[in-house]
């Protein structure tokens, strides 16, 4: 069976994907780098948890508690397996990548830098993993740096890098851009910063839905990655910290299941992930991310993305093709996601997005939350066609033509 | 006889019998050729509508004639939203601007398919020309 038949039989585990749209289009998924679609068994993983065991976690002793709780601290151990947490390390689960990154500025960020310290940055951040630092730094004094990324090649200027990681506390990196699909050399830029001394927050948003992580290999000190773009449900992310970093962190939110007791005058907190989690914990969303990640590894990642891979790159060539496009992006390096960004030279990037939907195709527009990266490129926003491993080369093809269309229509 | 003026009649009839929205969109785009353009070196804060994901600014003018826009957007389709008005309100005095209805941009089936901010974008834009119709009034 060859990779394109393997990807359809995968296709048809998501429901969503033979959606018939109002207007009698059948839909063309290309907003995957916003969010994926889900397969059968994690939506029916967030139903049988609605349907049977619905219960709050951790305290209660009645036997649908005790399921809860058991599939609800399950999902952690998933979660910690899957991203290859190292031992001593820990997953705190937050509502997603920006709150993993938020927590990370403020459990962490707030009582461990100092002012005058230096955080690095790159130019291809995306707002989540800029804005938390901002913040910080303009409460505790702390410089911001930032490493500038060529508008040539689409990648992170290493010397750039490598001299500004000098004296740094912290460098804050994106794995993989939501804009560009480039894959920094993370491991590279780890191995530098720890040389230094600084510690590491890898925002993994992008890369997780396209690559196994393994943190141990990654050797990052934070990895904030979220559960909707690699197959499972919204609403739940997680911070993974390595270990000796628990012990450095203090809790950002208090109330209940953080505390172990609670006195008029003081409260002593837990001493486990649970610090980090106060109130009722997203249970539906910790069985459904469990769910995913057990259906991900009933695939074979490498195969997958590189069906992905293979699908945008037909994107990028085509629009390349079609008279004043331009691709933000190189297609031709292989260590790059299915995002293809775009735009015209004249037609406006919404217009082609709201000419695209009237064709039953999904595409993303804007500035993507990343306009330092923006600037860069000297644009403000563009067209985002985001490929994954259900979508199909007949689906890549359609895309094109559908911007053929649209620009020797209108353009 | 419907119970719009007769030239917004014309195009709310025009888009109706639209074939599918791509058509509409093309619709749009020969409406925005048609604008009483307003220069991108007049573009100001004061001529920006806010709201809009697209760069769009107008200039509105009651004179002898009445009322009168100007506009233009970086988008065709908003550009082409603004033709609509400016068609639908050419002419009228500020008083029958702030009682006019945005409702046309509905029957013309286009705002349904814009996305929240493209519409809340349109409405703004409405919104803004009755306020300084208001203004006239005193």
């Amino acid at each position: 069976m060859d990779l394109q038949s393997d990807m359809n039989k995968v296709r048809l585990e998501f429901p969503i994907l033979e959606r018939i749209l109002p207007n009698g289009k059948p839909l063309i998924y290309l907003d995957n780098a916003a969010t994926s679609q889900k397969p059968i068994s994690v939506i029916n993983a967030i139903t049988d948890y609605y349907t049977n065991y619905n219960s709050n976690v951790h305290r209660a002793v009645h036997t649908l508690a005790g399921e809860a709780t058991e599939a609800f601290e399950l999902a952690r151990k998933s979660v910690a397996n899957w991203f290859g947490l190292p031992s001593g390390g820990m997953v705190l689960f937050t509502s997603g990548t920006t709150d993993a990154l938020n927590l990370c500025a403020l459990g962490w960020g707030k009582h461990n830098l100092k002012p005058g310290d230096a955080i690095v940055l790159t130019e291809m951040e995306h707002h989540s993993n800029i804005v938390p630092w901002q913040m910080l730094a303009k409460e505790y004094d702390l410089e911001l740096r930032w490493v500038n990324v060529d508008s040539e090649t689409y990648q992170l200027d290493m010397d750039d890098y490598k001299s500004k990681i000098i004296g740094a506390k912290l460098a804050c990196i994106i794995h993989t851009s939501n804009v560009l699909g480039t894959r920094n050399p993370v491991e590279r830029l780890v191995e530098i910063a720890h040389e230094v001394g600084a510690k590491v927050v890898l925002d993994c948003a992008q890369a997780a839905a396209h690559e196994k992580l393994d943190m141990k290999s990654l050797n990052a000190d934070f990895l904030a990655v979220t559960s909707h773009k690699m197959c499972g449900p919204t609403g739940i992310g997680a911070l993974l910290i390595a270990s000796g970093i628990f012990e450095q962190m203090q809790p950002v939110q208090g109330g209940g299941d953080m505390i172990t007791e609670v006195f008029k005058e003081y409260s002593i907190y837990q001493e486990n992930e649970h610090k980090f989690e106060a109130g009722t914990p997203r249970i539906a969303e910790a069985i459904g991310w469990s769910a995913a990640i057990s259906w991900m590894e009933g695939i074979d990642l490498i195969a997958a993305h590189k069906h992905t891979l293979s699908i945008a790159r037909n994107a990028s060539d085509g629009l390349k093709e079609i008279s004043g496009i331009k691709v933000y992006g190189d297609h031709s390096n292989e260590d790059i996601s299915g995002v293809v960004s775009f735009l015209h030279e004249s037609l406006h990037a919404e217009d082609i997005a709201h000419m695209l939907d009237s064709m039953g195709i999904a595409v993303r527009t804007g500035h993507h939350c990343a306009q330092p990266l923006m600037r860069r490129l000297g644009i403000s926003a563009t067209n985002r066609a985001s490929f994954y491993f259900y979508n199909t080369m007949d689906e890549s093809k359609a895309f094109v033509n559908a911007v053929k269309t649209i620009v020797e229509r209108f353009g | 006889m419907g119970r719009w003026p007769e030239k917004l009649q014309e195009v709310i009839d025009d888009f109706s019998e639209a074939l599918d929205q791509m058509e509409r969109y093309e619709m749009l785009f020969e409406l925005a050729e048609d604008i009483d353009e307003l220069d991108h070196s007049e573009w100001t804060n004061k001529t920006r509508v806010v709201g809009c994901q697209s760069e769009a600014h107008i200039d509105i003018a009651f004179g002898g004639d009445g009322f009168h826009l100007r506009g233009s957007s970086d988008s065709q389709i908003i550009q082409g939203l603004m033709a609509v008005t400016a068609i639908a309100l050419e002419g009228l005095t500020p008083e029958e601007v702030t009682g006019f209805s945005p409702n046309f941009a509905s029957e013309m089936k286009v705002l349904e398919t814009l996305t929240p901010n493209r519409a809340n974008g349109f409405l703004n834009m409405f919104l803004r020309i009755q306020d300084e119709a208001r203004e006239q009034l005193g």
